[in-house]
């Protein structure tokens, strides 16, 4: 580490889940059209983020890989209060999966010098949580996922998480660097501050960094060094169900009665 | 075979698209375990990876991980395994992400299994992100189907959109293929005690003095199993932080108590007990869900049901069209007056004594 830390934190510009509607010819949720927002996880993150330096000082770098419409994810960050933000943007990543997009992540924090590299927990639009893992194993780095608490001690090296894990949880130190997974719904986010927000909008330019700048080939990233593909789709039968609504409990328990749970 | 492959260099797994896919054969289970503790998912990985196994005609291997686990292997075997690998040491236990990879990946590049299946816990989600990645291996998350191709490909099914779509992601020029399986979509295996096989002691390949990571505390208390439950009472959002409607309810009924997202999010709930895409996958004779709006990621976890009740204040809560039964109310009235009126009737009661003629019907 060098005399600051230098804190990076993944943000993901995703399809809101609260605005996507079924297309009615196809039965299949029409993402395309839905608004793009941040992945609402990263928002965790970024107050993690933003947390580690109210601590320990230094500086935060919000990241993002995607297309340079995901420029708005980077803004929102620096609203927030990022010192700075990178656009990892090449065509040569179209098609990755969780396997391409780590190792460009991982390439990406070691462009910045990071020392912590705080994510979400997952992404609304896959849910895979792979990726935060995947950071921390293309670089070798240690990794704290599921974390619910961050205590810095970086004068030791050192970064301390309180770790969700089936029934309880578990506190675990880890030598920098370390990648963080920030539990959804931990580190309630702070709001942007107004003349940040107008910074944001007005000023800022994020960084742009492409495949080449961050030191990988074209064809270590996307499509080609995917190893899963989609190999179908089936759209699942909705179970149907009673939907009888009844008027109190007296006549549910009535229902109840009649069904094969308490025959 | 080229000279530079003649001093063994052809053990290393290839990256560069052309891997050797017939090098690779078995079916590996990762056998998730907390100080002697096995999570009950990997059981049920154990019972549908048999399947899988005698589809391909390839042995199923049980990997254990841990200290002092020759119990664990044995255990295994009972339940399906041919064989069982076992890395035994202090430095496994508690689990730590680095050096259970770094065991994992020389395991790998040692044994070449074709597929390796984890369980969608926490610990097997932070394994399994991580040892996917030195094998250049294909990982699909959170899976609720498995088979095999007629080319003896894996097939992990998982939902996508939110639930309305299954996807079949398959990993055709990669090794190993690997999932993680959500908990409760399959049944446990039995243990069969007449079962056999050999359980081998493998190289422990990391030293505590490379890690990089150390577990100060651990506290584990709650780790209920709603998998196996004939009754649960689900909480989510309506409840606002006060569960004492949801946990009389589910008292009254002699029900689990589970929970949505949501709840487990804000901290009311352990996540043990959460149902969902991110969850569990529940099966119940009766399904309470209190509170919950009943988002897709959440009504999955639940489908499979055989009643289900929903009580919400939101008659347009898409949970009522899941439901077979609804009622439009305040949970904080419902819950205690259907509680009470469970107790007090006795066909609700589960008591065979006594039912009124009309009740029978």
């Amino acid at each position: 580490m060098g005399d600051e830390p230098v804190i990076v934190v993944g943000v993901k510009q995703v399809p809101d889940d609260d605005e996507v509607r079924i297309d009615p010819d196809t039965g299949h949720l029409d993402r395309a059209s839905a608004p793009a927002v941040m992945n609402p996880p990263d928002r965790n993150a970024l107050e993690a983020a933003l947390g580690l330096r109210d601590d320990a000082g230094g500086t935060v770098v919000a990241v993002t890989m995607g297309p340079p419409t995901a420029t708005d994810v980077l803004e929102e960050a620096v609203a927030i209060g990022c010192d700075d933000a990178a656009l990892i943007t090449d065509r040569a990543f179209a098609g990755s999966d969780t396997w391409p997009t780590s190792l460009t992540l991982a390439a990406a924090a070691e462009s910045l010098g990071a020392d912590v590299f705080v994510c979400g927990e997952e992404t609304t639009d896959s849910s895979t949580g792979q990726v935060p893992p995947g950071i921390a194993a293309h670089l070798g780095w240690a990794q704290l996922t599921y974390a619910e608490e961050l205590d810095p001690e970086f004068d030791d090296e050192t970064l301390v998480a309180r770790r969700d894990v089936e029934g309880g949880h578990e506190v675990v130190a880890a030598e920098l660097p370390v990648v963080v997974a920030v539990a959804y719904g931990e580190f309630e986010p702070r709001p942007a501050g107004l003349h940040r927000k107008l910074y944001a909008e007005s000023e800022f330019e994020p960084i742009e960094l492409s495949a080449e700048d961050i030191g990988l080939d074209d064809d270590e990233v996307g499509i080609d060094a995917s190893p899963t593909e989609v190999g179908g789709m089936e759209t699942v039968e909705p179970v149907e169900r009673e939907r009888v609504v009844v008027e109190g409990v007296d006549e549910l328990a009535d229902e109840l009665a009649e069904t094969e749970v308490f025959g | 075979m080229s000279p530079d492959d003649a001093d063994g260099a052809n053990d290393e797994p290839v990256d560069d698209g052309t891997v050797d896919t017939d090098a690779y054969s078995d079916v590996w289970v990762f056998v998730e375990e907390h100080d002697g503790d096995v999570m009950t998912v990997s059981w049920e990985l154990l019972a549908e990876a048999r399947g899988l196994a005698d589809d391909l005609g390839e042995d199923l291997v049980a990997l254990v991980i841990g200290e002092d686990v020759d119990d664990v292997a044995g255990e295994a075997i009972e339940r399906g395994a041919d064989r069982a690998l076992v890395a035994d040491d202090p430095v496994f236990e508690p689990y730590r992400a680095d050096p259970y990879g770094e065991q994992f990946r020389a395991l790998v590049e040692e044994r070449r299994p074709a597929i390796v299946l984890i369980g969608g816990t926490h610990t097997g989600r932070d394994f399994a992100g991580r040892v996917a990645v030195p094998a250049h291996a294909g990982l699909t998350a959170d899976c609720t189907e498995l088979g095999v191709d007629d080319d003896g490909l894996l097939e992990a099914r998982r939902p996508a959109f939110g639930g309305n779509v299954l996807a079949t992601i398959v990993c055709a020029d990669h090794r190993p293929q690997m999932a993680t399986v959500r908990p409760g979509v399959f049944a446990a295996a039995a243990p069969d005690p007449d079962r056999a096989g050999a359980v081998e002691q493998v190289d422990v390949v990391v030293d505590e003095a490379d890690t990089v990571t150390e577990v100060r505390e651990r506290v584990v208390g709650d780790t209920a199993d709603i998998t196996e439950a004939d009754r649960i009472v689900a909480a989510g959002g309506g409840c606002n932080g006060d569960l004492s409607p949801v946990e009389a309810l589910a008292d009254a009924l002699d029900a689990d108590l589970a929970a949505s997202r949501k709840a487990v999010d804000e901290g009311w709930v352990d996540g043990s007990r959460q149902v969902g895409q991110t969850g569990k996958t529940v099966r119940p004779d009766l399904y309470v869900a209190v509170g919950i709006s009943g988002a897709v990621q959440h009504v999955e976890g639940m489908n499979d049901s055989d009643v289900v009740v929903a009580i919400n204040d939101d008659p347009n809560a898409p949970i009522f069209d899941h439901a077979d039964y609804g009622i439009v109310g305040d949970l904080f009235e419902v819950c205690p007056a259907l509680a009470e009126r469970v107790r007090d009737g006795e066909a609700l009661a589960g008591s065979e004594a006594d039912i009124e003629p009309e009740a029978q019907r």
